[in-house]
């Protein structure tokens, strides 16, 4: 897992980049879309970004503070959500 | 046959239940209890169902005897509620969906309360009052709808008990609304409080801030004990409870009474019900506190109606809400 954390020169926004293995695409892809359906509780100030090519996350914020409560939830979620795919998965064939 | 599992986190209580053709075969549940005189936070109430969904969706599948395939449907309260408990649990949603192959269902709370009434009661068409920590509506079915007749204009009757019951600093165990109601059987004194019902709905802010003022100095003065209020809030917040079911009641012409939700529970509540539906020649129903209280099954069984008329939530629309309507729902499954 790598991660990177700096001002943005042009936008003053802050990124955050967050890599996170998966198994398969497959698993990828369920997590990706057990966890992006939820629209982030603080209207403006930060967006997110979930892709699975290379499983990478990428974040966007205004301000230190709201990056970090962003991430941090974040990764409940997706320890949970990985929590669960160890006790019920392998996926079933489609 | 249609076996369909239900996941509900949002509040204190998470539950998952299995239903299969109106038979419950499995419904565990644990509640998130908070010290005395404190209130449970998002945040920590999040962080309890993470600690333990996983190990009551095991329970659930295991008091059930079902393998995951054996499920049909997976539903899941999309709201209303607290945003992190609904968010917790829609994610453990959503994944088993996924890893199962099922289709996915997102169920109103409110709706829950209500499919498992009538499922448990078998009760026709009633005037149906719900009334837990965080909602309080007066609901009846009339054309594809759960309409609601009136509602709290403030807070919900089972906030305004909470609320009391941290200012008086009783046990939360099991719930603050149990232990207000042990505690109003022995009150003896009947102290006069602020009865605030507006029209066909209430309000109960008012009555909470007078008597949260009202025990500070009633109290230490010894003019009244504690289980005096107890009691007197009950009577009060009951009665008006009852007289806006009443209300909806003469308006449908209804001969039936429901009660759902937590508060539901409370003896008195039922007992004073039960008097006026008599006066009425009305029937009371209502369950007890494995399904008034927030549950698993009755997100399955509102799930097993929902799917059985065709509907399904798709994955990029099951984003939880705060804020869900009762009557934003279509009711498919009823004429």
């Amino acid at each position: 897992m790598a991660t990177d954390a700096e001002t943005h020169s042009g936008t003053g926004r802050l990124e955050f980049s967050l890599d996170v293995p998966f198994p398969s695409s497959r698993e990828a892809t369920i997590a990706l879309r057990s966890l992006s359906p939820d629209k982030e509780p603080r209207k403006g100030g930060i967006t997110k970004q979930l892709t699975v090519t290379d499983n990478l996350l990428r974040w966007s914020a205004d301000e230190a503070r709201i990056l970090r409560v962003s991430v941090n939830s974040f990764l409940d979620h997706l320890t949970l959500v990985i929590e669960t795919m160890d006790m019920f998965g392998p996926p079933v064939d489609p | 046959m249609t076996v369909v599992i239900g996941f509900e986190g949002s509040a204190n209580k998470i539950g998952v239940g299995i239903i299969r053709d109106g038979e419950v075969l499995s419904n565990p549940r644990r509640t998130y209890i908070t010290p005395p005189g404190q209130g449970f936070m998002p945040s920590d109430t999040a962080r309890h169902h993470r600690a333990v969904i996983l190990t009551v969706l095991k329970e659930a599948l295991e008091q059930a005897r079902l393998k995951p395939a054996d499920i049909d449907c997976v539903a899941y309260t999309k709201g209303p509620g607290m945003g992190a408990p609904l968010v917790t649990v829609a994610l453990v949603a959503r994944t088993v969906a996924q890893l199962w192959g099922k289709p996915l269902l997102g169920v109103n709370h409110c709706i829950g309360h209500i499919e498992m009434g009538r499922l448990i009661t078998k009760a026709n068409n009633p005037t149906v009052l719900y009334v837990s920590g965080g909602n309080t509506q007066v609901i009846a079915y009339s054309e594809r709808r759960y309409r609601i007749f009136g509602e709290t204009i403030d807070i919900a009757v089972g906030n305004c008990l909470d609320r009391f019951a941290r200012v008086i600093k009783i046990s939360n165990d099991p719930s603050p609304g149990y232990n207000i109601e042990q505690m109003a059987k022995k009150g003896e004194q009947y102290v006069e409080l602020p009865y605030t019902v507006k029209g066909m709905d209430v309000s109960f802010s008012g009555i909470l801030s007078y008597i949260e003022e009202a025990a500070d100095k009633m109290l230490s003065s010894g003019r009244c004990t504690a289980e005096d209020l107890c009691f007197s809030l009950q009577e009060t917040l009951f009665s008006m409870l009852v007289e806006i079911t009443e209300r909806a009641m003469a308006h449908c012409g209804s001969q039936e009474v429901l009660i759902v939700g937590g508060v539901g529970c409370n003896l008195r509540l039922q007992e004073m019900m039960g008097v006026m539906c008599k006066e009425r020649g009305a029937k009371l129903f209502a369950t007890d506190e494995r399904f008034c209280i927030d549950n698993g099954a009755m997100i399955a069984q509102a799930g097993w109606e929902m799917f059985r008329s065709g509907q399904e939530t798709d994955l990029e629309d099951s984003w939880i809400t705060q804020r869900y309507r009762t009557d934003e729902v279509e009711v498919t499954w009823r004429d």
